[in-house]
């Protein structure tokens, strides 16, 4: 199956928004990465009209594969962030990256820009391309779910 | 020949500052270094030592113990030039034989080798002390300025800017070879009356004290350790207040440039937010403006914080510095614009184990504050260089 890219992002941030505006607003790390959760879900079902839910396992999968397809010293996430998504994970200037997983780093998720600034980078860079609103919500179920 | 203490300690007492008119042929036990003296020349060669040891084969980490030796010499040429006025006569510069006909003589009657002892100084020496005070003197000087210069530390750091002490520590360099030689000429000299020529000068740097003709002899009725003690206890207050407060000023050619939050954000999440004196403004913004190719990787921004984080480079980029970093790297463009392929950086770091860089304190080469203590603020001293784990280079 050919993975679905977004061209013209403006669209899905209006659904997203809107997903957004139906929660409660609340301050607390969780709540704001459910509301980040409930974007990307309206994103998909509007996509996918058959939409069942995120994997945590697809998104176990997308971490640990190996794509190389994007910039040739970042072939896949492992690459920075290291096989246990709960270590420490190292820049390739050596700098420490907190856990990936939301268990050892709470404050994880919580901001849609940076969320999507960090896919938008390092999809292009492991990938070579955007990844999908299904990547997206499968990554963040692992992350949170472990 | 027994030494008639009686009639010295009456003499001490009734003159004072007197020559003896004793007309035999009598040797007393007199002392012609007073204590302060030769604790100053003691603590002198222990100083010289550890600024000589530091400054020709010290790496520049060692920066501080050289500097905490050189501000000691300062200090002990301030005591010693205010000692050749107010010292006991042997001490002071008015004592010294330094008519040029008088060495010139001396130098002759070595070369027969043959040389009465001298009470004090003898003219070859005299002079030898005026070049070694002045020698070190050159040195502290120009080390004080290379050190505000390149530095930007020390009491002159305010005051100098980097091409001046770039100069001045050249000049430092060119006296500290000097030294070298005077120093040597000294000891030789040493050699020659204390071993060929068998004249007593090396215990008389110890005990103070020399045999000599009564007649000559001049004596001082007290002692002068009080008077050096609070000479030296005055010098040292004096200067290193003084110093202190000059130290305390900011450096010249560097100002404290708060980041904005978004510069430590965004470019600090994957690397050490570099200071913006390190490169050119034109590097900056051409960095600013390919930041999806950046170094392998996509370091993309939104438009606002590209904005915002380019302005800040550019208003601070290396033209705005005058400090050692800014200077030698941060004004030199290279074509992939990084810090670490400028010559000055491969030079600094040559030599380097891969391993220091590599181990996980530190990370990467282009992780300056694994190393540097100041590389956030841009100033790169080489004294706030701490190897990580007693590594060494």
């Amino acid at each position: 199956m050919k993975p679905r890219t977004i061209e013209n992002p403006r669209p899905m941030l209006i659904i997203m928004a809107l997903g957004l505006s139906l929660l409660p607003i609340d301050g607390s790390a969780s709540d704001l990465r459910q509301q980040i959760f409930a974007g990307y879900t309206q994103a998909a079902k509007s996509k996918t009209p058959d939409f069942a839910g995120f994997s945590a396992k697809r998104g176990q999968e997308l971490f640990l594969s190996r794509p190389a397809a994007g910039k040739p010293d970042t072939p896949s996430c492992t690459s920075c962030h290291s096989t246990d998504p709960a270590a420490k994970g190292l820049t390739r200037a050596g700098k420490e990256i907190a856990p990936m997983v939301v268990s050892k780093s709470p404050e994880r998720y919580t901001d849609i820009k940076k969320v999507e600034k960090w896919f938008r980078r390092n999809c292009k860079g492991v990938l070579g391309r955007t990844c999908t609103v299904m990547e997206k919500g499968d990554f963040l179920t692992f992350m949170s779910n472990r | 020949m027994k030494l008639d203490m009686a009639f010295i300690n009456i003499f001490q007492k009734t003159h004072g500052h007197q020559y003896a008119d004793a007309d035999d042929n009598r040797t007393v036990k007199v002392q012609i270094w007073d204590l302060p003296l030769r604790l100053f020349h003691w603590s002198m060669v222990a100083a010289v030592s550890v600024a000589g040891f530091t400054g020709f084969v010290g790496r520049p980490w060692w920066l501080g113990a050289h500097v905490f030796a050189g501000y000691s010499i300062g200090i002990l040429l301030v005591f010693r030039f205010a000692w050749g006025v107010l010292g006991s006569h042997y001490s002071t510069f008015k004592s010294f034989p330094l008519a040029p006909r008088g060495a010139l003589n001396h130098v002759r009657s070595l070369l027969r080798r043959s040389s009465r002892a001298h009470t004090g100084h003898n003219p070859v020496g005299a002079w030898m002390i005026m070049a070694l005070l002045f020698t070190l003197l050159v040195l502290v000087s120009t080390g004080m300025f290379a050190l505000g210069g390149q530095e930007g530390l020390g009491p002159l750091g305010f005051l100098v800017d980097f091409q001046t002490g770039r100069r001045a520590a050249d000049l430092h360099e060119i006296a500290a070879w000097a030294l070298f030689g005077v120093v040597a000429t000294h000891l030789l000299g040493v050699f020659v009356e204390a071993c060929l020529l068998r004249h007593p000068v090396l215990s008389a740097m110890i005990t103070g004290n020399k045999w000599i003709s009564a007649t000559k002899a001049r004596f001082h009725r007290r002692s002068y350790t009080a008077r050096g003690v609070g000479l030296l206890a005055v010098t040292t207050v004096v200067l290193l207040s003084g110093g202190l407060i000059l130290a305390s000023n900011p450096p010249s050619g560097w100002m404290l440039v708060p980041a904005p939050a978004a510069y430590s954000a965004e470019c600090g999440s994957c690397h050490h937010a570099y200071h913006p004196s390190l490169r050119t403004e034109k590097s900056w913004r051409s960095m600013m403006s390919n930041l999806s190719e950046h170094y392998g990787e996509d370091a993309s921004l939104d438009a606002e914080t590209t904005t915002a984080i380019e302005t800040f480079l550019a208003a601070n980029a290396a033209g705005k510095f005058d400090t050692e970093a800014s200077w030698r790297i941060g004004r030199t463009d290279t074509r992939s614009l990084r810090i670490t392929d400028t010559a000055f950086w491969k030079k600094r770091h040559d030599g380097i184990a891969e391993r220091v860089f590599k181990q996980s304190s530190v990370g990467s080469k282009i992780n300056c504050n694994g190393c540097h203590g100041d590389a956030a603020s841009g100033r790169f001293a080489d004294q706030n260089i701490h190897f990580p784990n007693g590594d060494k280079k």
